[in-house]
């Protein structure tokens, strides 16, 4: 009896198959056109010197070898290194020290909350222009200020070195408002007990925050650790809109590499570039699964 | 002692919130001050309110430069970009979070695995397709591409949304004579709002806000997003900081209105995007 009434829900279900597969075409079409041909694309043509006209001829690693004796490539590389670990410290310790004192609701948590998320609900592009108008050297609210102390002071924040690199870190750094959101959810979903059961055992304020409450966001955490160290690999507007990657090469990335040179066409050693963006993304994946222990269930 | 303590605590509270809203909004208000003052006020008073209240830089703007037209393209690329791939993601969701089907596993991890793939990576070929389709410089060839940019993150949030809708709805509709179709638009696709309402949000953020590939596919003036204006009008009038804070705040206000309408949604949005961990 059980047998059959299986083999007909089965049968049933044979029958949607039509459906079934209907239903994913669209987004099937979209995966091979715009994620998996791309990316064979770029992997094949990274070895290749191609200007888009003509056929690809095949070069080998040669651009992987002109990218890596390359100085602005190399900043890159400098760049992301440090910029990845100020935005898994830093910038992740600052969302996370909001979460948690949002966490005990002081007064006007709600406000601080919805206030913190409008940089990310604007275009990184007016966030990078704002940036640009305050580190202006003669209209900028910065100068202006130290001014009132120092009236002789000037610097050209976005376009001297060191200050560039420095300038262009400032317009993310204290914008953690993902983080914050997502560890806040972790932290709300927290069984009462368990806070109350330590209570009751005598732990203090401190010690439940360390012991009980952070072990168990360490998920939401990595997830925010992920999030913004990619996207310092990716970032582009607050580059592109600011200094352009000067001066000289201080604020280089990839993504600023990788725009120039398909616009002089040189689209095998933009793909080159796309290849490494590509690698670094899963090493930064690995790394962060492995230093939070991710995969395993925190209950 | 005790007492002092927490004392401390509290002052170190409210030091770190305080600090917070003044990263966040302070520049903000800065911009659309500035573009009430006079050049000589910017440049001698620049946390002085405005005197008084004039909308000429405002105007100038409107009139030598296609804001209107701008704020057409964001709103038309965003809105149908976001509305179809909600409802392709919907679709591929739903049989996913319900059926049975050789392959589906498979499927699932590929859409997935998508979300560790850098946007810009795939710039070059994206862009060779989009001049071989002929739409380069065109809304629709932007259109196109941010259609693909949910793709992981919407199968998570809608696979898990669809799943939680019970079966026993489906099974009551099939006795009813329901089909396939109807089961799924009459039925789940309703019943799924939130979920939909969440990777909806986050699409249409990302879109409303993405640079990069506007840039990179466009170049006319009567193509331009907002985002992307902004490049262009530092360019025109440089010294004129007046109208430049006057471009600004125009690019960022309909962002910020439509936050404040929707901010407990769009807050949960993003929280419950960390959820896929």
């Amino acid at each position: 009896m059980v047998k059959k009434q299986k083999v007909k829900i089965s049968k049933l279900e044979r029958r949607n198959y039509k459906w079934i597969y209907l239903f994913l075409l669209p987004s099937l079409l979209i995966f091979l056109i715009f994620y998996l041909q791309p990316i064979i694309t770029v992997f094949y043509t990274s070895l290749t010197k191609w200007d888009g006209f003509n056929t690809p001829v095949f070069i080998g690693l040669k651009n992987y070898m002109d990218m890596f004796t390359n100085d602005a490539f190399r900043i890159s590389l400098k760049n992301i290194l440090l910029w990845s670990l100020i935005a898994g410290t830093l910038h992740v310790g600052f969302g996370v020290l909001v979460a948690f004192i949002l966490y005990h609701k002081p007064k006007g948590w709600k406000f601080t909350r919805a206030v913190f998320m409008v940089p990310n609900v604007i275009s990184a592009a007016a966030w990078a222009m704002i940036y640009r108008f305050i580190f202006n050297d003669d209209m900028g609210i910065l100068n202006n200020i130290i001014r009132k102390i120092n009236p002789d002071f000037h610097i050209q924040w976005f376009y001297e070195s060191p200050y560039a690199f420095w300038a262009v870190t400032f317009t993310w750094l204290f914008y953690a408002v993902i983080v914050t959101l997502i560890v806040l959810n972790d932290l709300m979903a927290i069984p009462e007990e368990l806070t109350e059961a330590a209570k009751v055992d005598g732990a203090t304020g401190w010690q439940i925050t360390r012991m009980i409450h952070l072990p168990l966001c360490r998920n939401a955490i990595g997830t925010g650790v992920i999030c913004s160290i990619t996207s310092r690999v990716a970032m582009y507007e607050q580059i592109a809109l600011t200094t352009a990657g000067g001066p000289g090469d201080d604020t280089m990335n990839l993504p600023i590499i990788l725009v120039k040179a398909i616009q002089d066409m040189k689209y095998g050693y933009a793909n080159a570039n796309g290849v490494i963006m590509f690698i670094l993304g899963l090493i930064i994946l690995a790394i962060v699964n492995r230093v939070f222990k991710m995969n395993e269930s925190v209950y | 002692m005790e007492k002092m303590k927490k004392k401390i605590i509290k002052i170190f509270m409210y030091t770190v919130m305080i600090f917070t809203i003044i990263v966040s909004v302070f520049p903000i208000i800065w911009v659309i001050m500035s573009a009430f003052k006079t050049n000589a006020q910017i440049l001698s008073s620049p946390f002085s309110l405005p005197t008084s209240i004039k909308f000429d830089a405002f105007v100038y703007i409107f009139e030598k430069y296609n804001f209107v037209q701008y704020f057409i393209n964001s709103a038309l690329i965003c809105v149908v970009s976001t509305a179809a791939s909600l409802v392709i993601f919907a679709m591929g969701g739903y049989v996913i979070a319900k059926f049975r089907f050789p392959g589906k596993s498979l499927i699932f991890a590929l859409f997935t695995i998508t979300l560790l793939v850098p946007a810009q990576s795939k710039a070059q070929p994206l862009f060779s397709l989009v001049m071989k389709l002929n739409l380069y410089d065109n809304i629709w060839g932007v259109t196109l591409v941010y259609l693909s940019m949910g793709l992981a993150m919407s199968m998570f949030i809608l696979k898990s949304t669809f799943m939680a809708i019970p079966k026993s709805l489906d099974e009551a509709a099939t006795l009813d004579g329901a089909g396939f179709f109807t089961i799924f638009w009459k039925i789940n696709f309703p019943l799924a709002k939130s979920g939909l309402a969440t990777a909806g949000i986050l699409m249409f953020l990302n879109n409303w806000n993405e640079y990069f590939y506007a840039s990179l596919l466009t170049s006319s003036d009567k193509n331009r997003t907002l985002p992307l204006a902004l490049q262009f009008f530092t360019e025109s009038f440089s010294y004129d900081y007046t109208k430049l804070f006057a471009a600004l705040t125009i690019v960022v206000l309909p962002g910020i209105l439509l936050y404040v309408c929707a901010q407990e949604q769009v807050q949960a949005s993003v929280a419950a995007s960390g959820v896929k961990g």
